[in-house]
């Protein structure tokens, strides 16, 4: 990726948020965005914008709310890589040398989409008798048989991020005081061994990013550091034996580790060089194998990592230090979005209380179902 | 007398007359790379070749991994399904399958041999709606 930066980044905190529509966070979270880059709406010169749930024409009408300038605006989707995917084709508008600056907003209600879900009685088929917690439970299963995995470890993950979460004020869940391992063990069993704590929450939320050539954001914040997309890769699967045609996957694991090995190779870095990760920890599961899948460390040593406090905040690589999936939550479009946004707060040393020393450079990493991967290492100049 | 048996959604398992016989799921072969898939497809996934043929898959397998999920089955309808089982499924063919489990969370281990099933999900002009499931095979 060349000569393409993050400008601005802007939330509408995730959240339970019957009275809030997707309009009012979409706008919220668009113009706290355009206020970090210095720039006003009339700057903008393209749009991508990505959605779940809402109905069809949501981003065109979305966009109305900023002003009617006439720019050419693009819906994208891509299940829970969305934001993400929406990200990547607004870094090829300013790296094609088409749009010097493009804003990608996602939003989602997911409240929206479970209060209509439930009024179809009908008996359903395979697809929605394997829920994802169904599904990511057995990735669960079979670690613990592979590799003798404890449902304690899964809770650490759980309690670490939820502990981040209570760092960052865009997050869904805010717990009171300190979430212990126990706690999380002890809360409701979803799909055995995942507890309601080790799972992303239902949300609503709306994030955004305005994207364009790097000499603006110099023009505009001569005194900030200059954070550069270097990587944005998505790949889809490959078939392998074993594969799963029918219900609610993500793929192979394999999808993780060639998406993530071609981020490398296209940013000239290698895992060991990532200050901060961001991960699809939709249940602490995924958290788990992703330390592995992405090179932060070796091939059945996740659990002692974490054991280590490898990935916690002050250890030796953060993964999820915004809360992630499980605590920051994930409503849908914005939530690759909102890893953007925590990446490009920590690399310009902004991200107060949960900073992590020197972050140079970050990885966000989405699985999005159906299913792809998408993978971007943002890095400060 | 039991009543007629229809499948849930058409197209991916039998539902034999004989009560005593098990379903087959419905699957493809690759007639060039011989690589076997469910659900049934046009075209091979492996080689992309359009020379698939229709085939049934064998009724066992075994256990790759489980779950029991607390959440209703099947919507509201079943709610006193709580605490229901999903596995995947290793086929002796090749495919992995998702598909519910019958029984407890306990009865089942990483590993071991399943076999299908179908069981009656609700009654719909005189016949029984039937999905297709696994459960230990019997010893």
């Amino acid at each position: 990726m060349k000569d393409v930066a993050v400008l601005g980044v802007g939330m509408h905190r995730f959240g339970m948020l019957p009275d809030k529509s997707n309009a009012d966070m979409g706008r919220e979270a668009g113009m706290a965005a355009l206020r970090d880059a210095g720039l006003s709406f009339r700057d903008v010169q393209a749009a991508y914008i990505g959605y779940i749930f809402a109905p069809v024409m949501s981003g065109a009408r979305t966009l109305k709310e900023f002003g009617l300038t006439g720019i050419p605006m693009q819906h994208v989707e891509n299940a829970s890589a969305t934001g993400s995917a929406a990200f990547r084709e607004a870094c090829f508008a300013v790296a094609s040398g088409r749009h010097d600056v493009v804003m990608v907003l996602g939003f989602d209600k997911m409240t929206a989409m479970i209060q209509s879900s439930s009024q179809n009685t009908d008996p359903a088929w395979l697809e929605d008798s394997i829920l994802p917690a169904g599904f990511f439970a057995m990735w669960a299963t079979r670690r613990m048989h592979e590799r003798g995995t404890k449902a304690d470890q899964l809770a650490a993950i759980a309690a670490k991020n939820w502990n981040n979460g209570a760092l960052n004020p865009m997050s869904q869940r805010q717990a009171g005081e300190p979430v212990t391992a126990e706690k999380v063990l002890a809360s409701r069993m979803v799909a055995w061994p995942l507890t309601a704590m080790m799972s992303c929450p239902i949300g609503d939320g709306a994030a955004c990013a305005i994207v364009g050539r790097p000499e603006i954001a110099r023009r505009l914040h001569p005194g900030r550091p200059l954070v550069r997309v270097l990587a944005s890769e998505l790949q889809t699967e490959r078939y392998e034996r074993g594969h799963l045609f029918i219900g609610p996957v993500v793929g192979p694991a394999r999808m993780s580790i060639d998406t993530s090995r071609a981020a490398y190779a296209e940013a000239g870095l290698g895992p060991e060089d990532m200050d901060l990760v961001q991960v699809h920890d939709a249940f602490a599961i995924e958290e788990l194998e992703y330390y592995e899948l992405l090179g932060l460390c070796r091939e059945g040593e996740a659990e002692t990592c974490i054991e280590r406090g490898d990935f916690a905040l002050g250890g030796r690589v953060p993964v999820s230090t915004d809360g992630g999936l499980i605590a920051r939550g994930h409503p849908g479009g914005p939530t690759g979005l909102a890893q953007i946004w925590e990446t490009t707060l920590q690399l310009r040393g902004e991200a107060g209380k949960r900073q992590v020393d020197n972050a140079r450079v970050g990885l966000c990493h989405m699985m999005g179902g159906g299913s792809v991967c998408a993978i971007h290492i943002l890095a400060r100049d | 007398m039991s009543r007629p048996r229809v499948p849930v959604k058409t197209g991916y398992f039998t539902v034999p007359d004989d009560p005593n016989e098990p379903p087959r799921l419905l699957g493809t072969r690759c007639e060039d790379c011989d690589e076997h898939f469910f659900p049934r497809r046009a075209i091979c996934a492996k080689c992309l070749s359009e020379r698939t043929v229709d085939v049934l898959l064998s009724p066992r397998g075994t256990l790759y991994s489980y779950t029991f999920v607390h959440f209703p089955l099947f919507g509201s309808m079943r709610v006193e399904h709580v605490g229901y089982g999903v596995g995947q499924v290793d086929l002796p063919e090749g495919p992995r399958v998702q598909l519910p489990l019958a029984g407890k969370q306990e009865e089942y281990k990483v590993g071991m041999p399943l076999e299908a099933e179908l069981e009656p999900l609700r009654e719909q002009d005189g016949q029984d709606v039937v999905i297709i499931r696994f459960r230990p095979v019997a010893s």
